[in-house]
């Protein structure tokens, strides 16, 4: 009762706030959509998306579409895997089932080069079709303009913000016990890493068997220091790539598209990456971005790097028995760099080129967009992952419990970037995640995952990019 | 075999029949651990240490039926049906006709039949799925009927020209010098003899539909949805519901559980794929 | 055990069809015929077809001749595969198949409760695979398997990693998991063939004095071997395409150590959309199983009598 009391609040509190100064645009853009969808009104379109918290708070929404335009959406949400199998089979067969598919944003490379996504740039000069007030000025512009553009062509807006986060127990770090002999350990304060360096000392730290004691208890199981994703496929090798990699300076391939993997940076980065698995739990090579925040959700683990949707669904009363001891941080760089990278996976729902409907699923895709329904799926969900500036600041992220995480949110956010377009990306996905997991094992030296790597690339191309 | 035994019977029955048991508990152990994880509550679920004791709770249950996991169960159950009884329909002729009759090239044509089932079906997923694309059948109850044929039809007339050849020819020679025709023959001669095989294959065909996964999910789609291809519904951005997944897997092996109880003698002879005269 | 060929006489069991009714049988499977060329056949030479052609993205394009058959064969990995499928069959089938002997002879003898004890004994064989991985999920996943956590973590038999994340156990966790899941299957088949065993034998044996290991050498094996063959054959070739465990337990991975020919076909297909190149595979693979069903369907015909 309370929490709805208060989700009502903050929608309420949203809709007077932050739109009084917008009600006559406001109007606009209401008629503004209903106008276009006349055309089209009656129809149906597919739309395919994939289930985390924030499409489940979506669902909610997307009946409002109707009501507004009369075309209707059959809205159907398919797991992870699904999502990529049946999306890609339905596109790449030119079955046309499904008039807009999500595409994470490495799947834009291979679809694009397909041929299978239908390019935007008409309608969107197309003054009955192009909402003027979408105001996509307001999009976090680095996820958007990587994700939903090749050169001139525009290919999509710009949907889900999925990002990493480091993420840490709070109750441990605060302890007064544990911050004492931290510091004697190793000269500093003990606080939620900021550097990879720390990450890895705090790790170290919090590595115990059976039997020790951690904050005052004695454990009844082993302890571990830090909890990444390590199996084959998943995010583990683009959580190994854009936040260690790119950090440490390396790359995977150089600007120009050529492989660039056996640099010394990438060596280091690798080094770490190890050294960090060593204080993992046993299982990490069988963990994927699923496991990753139910393992950290049971308190098995002193930190991790995760996606922070999937925290939005583990940090909960009722999920996890340490809701609320958690907090948050930007992904740790290394000691002493200037730039930072994070990973994260800009994602888009694009019209498939089969599409039979594609004016009325632009109409639609513009609508998610619209400043209205992301203020509405902020509000509804208690919070969420904002695509537009404007959503910061809206009450259900400011006054949120879990302000930390909206800080490390927004730091990905702000330097995140999709994927770069490589039409073999499932091809150099798998093979470089098969490093990241026998580099993590110890089975092959960093110099030699270096090596094995770049060698593995230039097989598979010497120019990588679209 | 066991006649041929002559040890006092009551001492050996104790210890073959311990043996078995033992065996039966220690490889249904897992099985049981699941079917205990259908009533145990999440937050005991995989707590350490292991928690064998916990209330049970029925929120699994709950969360399955309002996610409507029963449509899936019928629709299991009603492509399963229906792609069994097509399989019976044209299967039952051909394998008698393989069983009794002489024909051109009949090894041949047997051999094709075998190596129907032989192909790694992941490999046919593709090639179905642009066929089924261009032709409309994706996502339709004929489409799945249709590729539940390429692994059930050529098992189908296997097993049950075993069951054919096994059947005494003279009944049906009798009945030809009676004047019958040859349909009539098979109607009422062949087909009342040959019920219980028909039954026994026909049950072993339900389980392989009732259990695939990779067809189910490629071909199928919203409104063909059975019950394997649920199941990764339950990977959740919550993590895995592993309660709900343990009573739909359960839920998936009892209907299966309960026709090999009642019809065990014959579904076994039908495993031995007709090398077994029964 | 009966047997039918073309060259058997009526009186043992075949009708000679009179000349005029020479169509009959031929409509009896028309049928069933004319149901395979189109659902087994058709496929089949589209994937022939596809294999011959560059069609990267399933997008059908250049007819490039045996090219994807050239890539696959000089790609270590599909070597690889071939590797892990042969390591995963040689010591599956034979485990499964002795302990299935074993498991039959035992309930052959006396035992009692056996209506309710066969049904209980095939349960792993009747669960659907995807189940059956997810089962062994619950029990051998790394920290939280109920297994790994109570036996293997607690007397730290891994050191320090876990079954399916070691390139070394994760393949013979597989294993175990494909012998736990078909042991059942080989018993009950075995099993169904003891029974169907004729006494006459035995008892002039019994009367002869022989051992029950004689017996068991001197009559019941050969008896049964036309059933071994076909049970262990056919079991053979289903192992070799096992793929809902595999892709549920380990995707194929760490690395490339459990990658069977399924898996690597389902990641060309679905991951890389190279459908030329994987078609080239399902080719070979079929023409490999057709091979060997055939040199085997001649030989358990004409030396076991097995058909």
């Amino acid at each position: 009762m309370k929490s709805r009391f208060w989700c009502f609040a903050a929608a309420l509190a949203a809709s007077t706030v932050l739109m009084a100064p917008l009600v006559p645009a406001q109007a606009d853009d209401t008629s503004f959509y209903a106008e276009a969808a006349k055309p089209y009104k009656g129809s149906t379109i597919r739309v395919l998306d994939e289930i985390t918290p924030l499409q489940e708070t979506l669902s909610k929404i997307v009946p409002d579409f109707e009501k507004e335009t009369g075309i209707k959406v059959e809205w159907e949400l398919l797991n992870h895997f699904e999502v990529i199998n049946k999306g890609q089979a339905d596109m790449l067969s030119g079955r046309g089932y499904y008039d807009a598919i999500m595409l994470h944003g490495f799947q834009l490379g291979p679809m694009i080069s397909a041929g299978v996504i239908r390019e935007l740039n008409d309608f969107v000069a197309d003054p009955k079709l192009a909402n003027p007030n979408l105001n996509s000025a307001d999009f976090i512009q680095n996820p958007f303009k990587t994700a939903a553009f090749v050169g001139e062509k525009q290919y999509s807006f710009i949907n889900w913000n999925y990002n990493q986060i480091y993420w840490a127990r709070a109750d441990l770090l605060n302890d007064p016990g544990e911050k004492e002999a931290f510091k004697a350990k190793y000269g500093y304060e003990l606080a939620p890493a900021a550097t990879i360096e720390q990450m890895r000392d705090i790790a170290e730290f919090f590595t115990r068997k059976k039997g020790a004691m951690l904050a005052g208890k004695p454990l009844e199981s082993d302890f571990y220091g830090i909890v990444l994703e390590g199996i084959k496929g998943g995010s583990t090798f683009p959580t190994l790539w854009n936040n260690f990699v790119k950090n440490y300076g390396g790359n995977l391939i150089d600007a120009a598209g050529k492989p660039d993997f056996d640099s010394p940076q990438t060596v280091a980065a690798l080094k770490m990456w190890h050294e960090l698995w060593t204080f993992a739990p046993p299982g990490i090579a069988e963990y994927s971005l699923v496991d990753v925040p139910t393992v950290m959700g049971n308190g098995i683990a002193a930190q991790s790097i995760a996606w922070s949707d999937f925290v939005l669904g583990i940090d909960k009363p009722g999920v996890s028995p340490l809701a609320g001891k958690f907090v948050y941080g930007p992904i740790p760089i290394k000691a002493g760099s200037t730039e930072r990278y994070a990973e994260a996976e800009p994602s888009v729902t694009v019209i498939s080129a089969a599409s039979k409907n594609p004016e009325a699923t632009f109409i639609f895709l513009q609508w998610l967009a619209d400043k209205k329904q992301q203020d509405k799926l902020i509000a509804l969900g208690s919070g969420g992952v904002p695509i537009r500036e404007s959503s910061w600041a809206l009450p259900a992220i400011t006054g949120s419990a879990n302000k930390t995480l909206y800080v490390a949110m927004k730091a990905t956010l702000d330097v995140a970037e999709a994927k770069p377009k490589m039409p073999k990306f499932y091809e150099i996905y798998d093979v470089m995640s098969g490093v990241a997991q026998e580099v993590g094992l110890g089975r092959i030296s960093p110099e030699e995952g270096a090596k094995k790597g770049q060698a593995e690339l230039l097989k598979l191309c010497t120019s990588c990019l679209l | 075999m066991a006649e041929a035994q002559s040890r006092p019977e009551g001492s050996t029955a104790l210890l073959w029949t311990s043996i078995t048991v033992v065996y039966a508990a220690i490889m249904l152990f897992p099985i049981f651990w699941m079917a205990s994880m259908m009533v145990k509550p999440n937050d005991a679920m995989f707590a350490r240490p292991t928690q064998f004791l916990f209330v049970p709770t029925l929120e699994h249950f709950s969360y399955v039926l309002e996610h409507g996991f029963h449509w899936y169960l019928l629709t299991s159950f009603l492509l399963c049906t229906v792609s069994t009884a097509l399989v019976v329909i044209i299967g039952t002729p051909a394998a008698y006709a393989f069983a009794r009759f002489e024909m051109r090239a009949k090894d041949d044509l047997f051999l094709f039949i075998l190596a129907s089932r032989m192909a790694p079906p992941v490999c046919l997923v593709i090639p179905f799925y642009l066929i089924f694309a261009k032709v409309g059948l994706l996502d339709t109850f004929l489409g799945l009927t249709l590729a539940y044929m390429t692994f059930n039809l050529s098992f189908y007339i296997w097993v049950l020209r075993s069951f054919c050849r096994d059947l005494p020819v003279e009944l049906e020679e009798a009945a030809a010098l009676e004047g019958w025709s040859k349909p009539q023959i098979f109607r009422r001669v062949v087909f009342p003899l040959l019920r219980n095989g028909i039954v026994a294959t026909a049950v072993l065909c339900f389980i392989f539909a009732w259990n695939e996964f990779l067809f189910a999910f490629m071909l199928g789609g919203r409104a063909v949805q059975t019950l394997p291809v649920s199941i990764p519904k339950l990977i959740t951005s919550q993590g895995v519901r592993w309660g709900e997944m343990a009573v739909v897997g359960m839920t998936a092996l009892l209907p299966v559980l309960a026709v090999v109880f009642v019809l065990q003698r014959h579904i076994v002879r039908g495993l031995t794929l007709g090398a077994v005269k029964g | 055990m009966a047997s039918a060929s073309d060259t058997i006489t009526p009186a043992e069991g075949v009708i000679r069809a009179p000349r005029e009714r020479l169509w009959y049988p031929y409509l009896l499977i028309a049928p069933s015929m004319i149901m395979l060329v189109v659902v087994s056949l058709v496929p089949f030479l589209y994937t022939i077809y596809l294999s011959f052609h560059a069609a990267k993205f399933g997008r059908v394009t250049d007819f490039v001749g045996f090219d994807n058959y050239a890539v696959l064969l000089t790609d270590p990995r599909f070597w690889n595969s071939i590797g892990v499928a042969a390591t995963f069959v040689l010591i599956a089938v034979p485990v499964e198949f002795m302990l299935g002997l074993a498991g039959a002879l035992v309930l052959n003898q006396n035992v009692r409760g056996r209506s309710l004890l066969v049904p209980l004994l095939f349960m792993p064989t009747m669960m659907a695979p995807i189940v059956v991985g997810l089962l062994w999920k619950i029990m051998l996943a790394g920290s939280w398997g109920f297994f790994s956590y109570n036996v293997l973590e607690r007397f730290n038999l891994l050191e320090g990693t876990s079954v399916f994340a070691s390139p070394e156990y994760a393949l013979y966790a597989l294993i175990f998991v494909d012998i736990w899941q078909w042991t059942p299957f080989m018993m009950l088949a075995f099993f169904a063939g003891l029974q169907a065993l004729p006494t006459g034998p035995y008892r002039a044996a019994a009367v002869d004095g022989a051992s029950p290991l004689q017996m068991f050498f001197h009559i019941t094996l050969p008896m049964m071997t036309p059933l071994l063959a076909v049970i262990g054959l056919l079991r053979f070739i289903d192992a070799f395409k096992v793929f809902d465990t595999i892709y549920i337990l380990t995707g194929g991975g760490p690395g490339i150590a459990t990658e069977t020919p399924s898996i690597l076909a389902n990641k060309m297909t679905f991951e890389f959309w190279n459908i030329g190149e994987a078609s080239a595979l399902a080719v070979l693979v079929w023409l490999a199983f057709f091979a060997f069903c055939n040199v085997f369907y001649q030989v358990a015909k004409k030396r076991l009598n097995a058909f």
